[in-house]
């Protein structure tokens, strides 16, 4: 029946999706990592940072008048304080141990990882 | 054809049914954000409440459906704290697209292959999600996380919609 040759279609499409995501996601999380680092408000580049040179200090960013306490410590970059309702951005954690960036959604702050192949020469210095 | 029963009677009645549905997936979402999610992803999450979502799609007229789902939305992010936040824009994006994909599939799919459909609901729930994301957020950046969130979305879309399928096929 044409419903059934569907359904299997279907099932085999879920299968790839699934499977694809899989792949990118390991791919992703083994890709390495460099040392520059990125402060992205609002779609603007605040700071870029080569945290192998950095020393231990905050940032302090504002969006909209709420606020994000940024640290950097030991060559590692993490958010301290935020006041959004879902503090998602201090639950990631460390920026060494993030799989990918940083973000606070609330406040549309981005924290990640400048990887060579894109976006080279953007302004912006500590 | 071998179409699953859906509510077709007098308008109060499908009110009320509606009604209770949202009631419903309304303490379902409320309850689910008292629990917090291990994996550090924005915008990640169970989505227990798309049980009621998906059970709606296989039970409900489309028309229903979106209501559902948009008084979901609204009065979610409503109580969450979350209203006409950016978080409110994603869920509201996911949530049209996956019914744009859900609703033509309950055509396809019978009732042992729900789960099938609520997998691509949240597929294409998250696709709606990142592209709202890249728009509000200005930045193509967020495409990064969508793989990791299909990933997440394949497995608690299979889990709701199989839990939908047990009660639709239980309540027949």
């Amino acid at each position: 029946m044409n419903k059934k040759k569907a359904q299997t279609a279907l099932m085999i499409a879920a299968a790839a999706i699934f499977a694809a995501a899989a792949a990118v996601s390991v791919y992703q999380l083994r890709r390495t990592k460099p040392n520059t680092v990125k402060i992205i408000s609002d779609g603007k580049v605040l700071y870029t940072l080569d945290l192998s040179r950095e020393s231990d200090r905050e940032i302090i960013v504002e969006y909209e008048g709420r606020r994000n306490v940024i640290v950097i410590e030991n060559h590692d970059i993490y958010v301290r304080e935020a006041d959004c309702p879902d503090h998602t951005c201090i639950k990631m954690g460390k920026l060494s141990q993030s799989s990918t960036q940083i973000v606070c959604l609330p406040n549309k702050l981005m924290i990640r990882r400048a990887y060579s192949s894109e976006e080279s020469g953007t302004d912006g210095t500590a | 054809m071998a179409q699953r029963k859906r509510e077709s009677g007098g308008s109060a009645s499908e009110l009320t049914r509606l009604s209770l549905l949202t009631a419903m997936a309304l303490i379902i979402f409320i309850v689910e954000q008292q629990v917090p999610f291990p994996l550090p992803i924005p915008g990640a999450k169970l989505g227990l409440a798309n049980i009621i979502t998906v059970y709606a799609v296989n039970r409900c007229r489309s028309g229903g459906v979106l209501l559902l789902v948009l008084a979901r939305i609204f009065l979610g992010s409503l109580f969450g704290g979350a209203f006409l936040s950016p978080a409110m824009i994603f869920s509201l994006a996911g949530g049209l697209l996956c019914l744009a994909g859900m609703l033509p599939l309950r055509k396809i799919l019978d009732e042992k292959h729900i789960w099938l459909g609520s997998i691509f609901g949240a597929v294409l729930h998250n696709t709606g999600q990142i592209i709202a994301a890249v728009f509000v957020m200005k930045t193509a950046a967020v495409i990064g996380y969508y793989p990791f969130l299909l990933v997440i979305g394949c497995i608690a879309g299979a889990f709701t919609g199989l839990t939908a399928q047990i009660i639709i096929n239980r309540l027949k």
